[in-house]
């Protein structure tokens, strides 16, 4: 298998045939509760593939040089990783506040709901500490592969999340049973997706 | 008002009234994806309530020292220690089920529901109101779990699996893998909260 095709399969792997909400359910709290409206959708998707990568790339860099050489991985990753996303994004709206205005009115708000976004920990967990990754394909945990991985990722819970935001608005206006109204039948669509989503399976080998 | 809540009664919201994933609608990532297996719900229920009860003394006990700006990052630390316990005991002694589990183990760390019980609740009420908090919300998540579980395996594999026991078996009919499958999980919780705004809506009238 060559190189860029292996980093290809990676990618494919992370956006389509691994999903990261439909067939691994992480990240289902935005889902359900920020998805209700295509602007937001976006908004969400553009701040967690911002975030999720450079937190991927910070975890990778305190595993590799801090926590693996010292030793301390196994016992130290939870903390660590945690601090680590929720530092980086309490620094990133520092950033994006001061150098710009319209970026941070777009992202501001969702910022702080990304440190309790199970799918930050959950990507830069799998992308960095070995054991934790199930993907058909070869994976070394190098540098250039969990970035990505993440980034894959990060799209594939973008493009889920603004769909199910497009659904959701014709939804609102639909004639729903009265019991199923709101979240169940969110999560009767989120099941027809995930159908769907289950045709990927198998999909060139992965 | 505050003198008037009994402990049982902060013990008994968490099961029913507010119960963490139907009516809060919090933590529903990890209940949705290990509730494929009856045995899996025991596991992650058990994992998560021992996070969510020493959390809650945890930060229950130190509330009067935390100061306000940082206490984010104070509730995680804190969980994650304990997070940390559950993730090296499981893959100590129960190495199969730490397989299954996976990386749903760390992710009890960003369940939205134990920060949120530690931000509600615990950061303001005494130490053995917290406890009993996280008791019956770590209860109420735990029985979604085996319901969701239940249903799961039953109608996905015909038959019910505990400690590698089979504890009944339908002979009958030819399940339907799907509901053990990813779908299934959505469907399932879909229908258990139909179900419930049913009831509610029954109850008013």
């Amino acid at each position: 298998m060559s190189e860029p095709y292996r980093y290809f399969l990676i990618f494919l792997g992370a956006v389509l045939v691994y999903n990261i909400i439909l067939i691994r359910f992480i990240a289902l709290c935005p889902l359900i509760g920020v998805s209700t409206k295509v602007e937001t959708s976006i908004g969400m998707a553009m701040s967690v593939l911002f975030v999720m990568t450079m937190a991927t790339t910070v975890s990778w860099i305190a595993w590799n040089y801090i926590l693996e050489p010292l030793g301390v991985g196994e016992f130290l990753y939870i903390p660590a990783f945690i601090l680590i996303i929720a530092a980086l994004v309490q620094f990133v709206e520092m950033v994006i506040k001061k150098v710009s205005t319209p970026l941070y009115r777009a992202m501001g708000i969702y910022l702080p709901l990304i440190t309790t976004n199970c799918a930050v920990l959950a990507a830069a967990t799998e992308a960095v500490k070995p054991g934790f990754l199930k993907l058909n394909v070869p994976y070394h945990f190098g540098l250039l592969e969990a970035i990505i991985y993440t980034v894959g990722v990060a799209l594939g819970f973008g493009i889920i999340i603004i769909m199910f935001a497009c659904i959701r608005e014709r939804l609102e206006t639909s004639p729903v049973p009265h019991s199923f109204r709101g979240a169940p039948i969110a999560f009767m669509t989120a099941t027809l997706l995930s159908l769907a989503f289950m045709g990927f399976a198998n999909l060139l080998g992965l | 008002m505050e003198a008037e809540v009994t402990y049982w009664q902060e013990f008994k919201k968490g099961i029913i009234a507010q119960n963490p994933l139907l009516v809060l609608m919090v933590g529903l990532c990890s209940a949705l994806a290990v509730s494929n297996r009856f045995e899996n719900g025991i596991f992650m229920g058990v994992a998560a309530s021992f996070v969510l009860v020493f959390s809650n003394i945890i930060i229950s006990s130190i509330r009067k020292w935390i100061p306000g700006q940082i206490r984010i990052p104070i509730f995680i630390v804190v969980i994650a220690s304990f997070v940390t316990i559950v993730d090296l005991v499981m893959k100590a002694y129960f190495p199969p089920v730490y397989e299954r589990l996976g990386v749903w183990i760390p992710l009890i760390v960003v369940n939205c529901m134990i920060l949120a019980r530690a931000e509600g609740f615990a950061s303001k009420k005494t130490v053995v109101r917290s406890a009993l908090d996280g008791l019956g919300i770590g209860l109420g998540y735990t029985l979604v779990l085996l319901v969701m579980g239940f249903i799961r395996e039953v109608l996905g594999t015909g038959k019910l699996v505990v400690f590698e026991k089979t504890v009944f078996s339908l002979g009958f009919f030819n399940p339907p893998l799907i509901f053990i499958m990813f779908p299934g999980a959505f469907l399932t919780f879909g229908v258990i909260m139909a179900v419930l705004n049913r009831y509610e809506a029954g109850k008013k009238k």
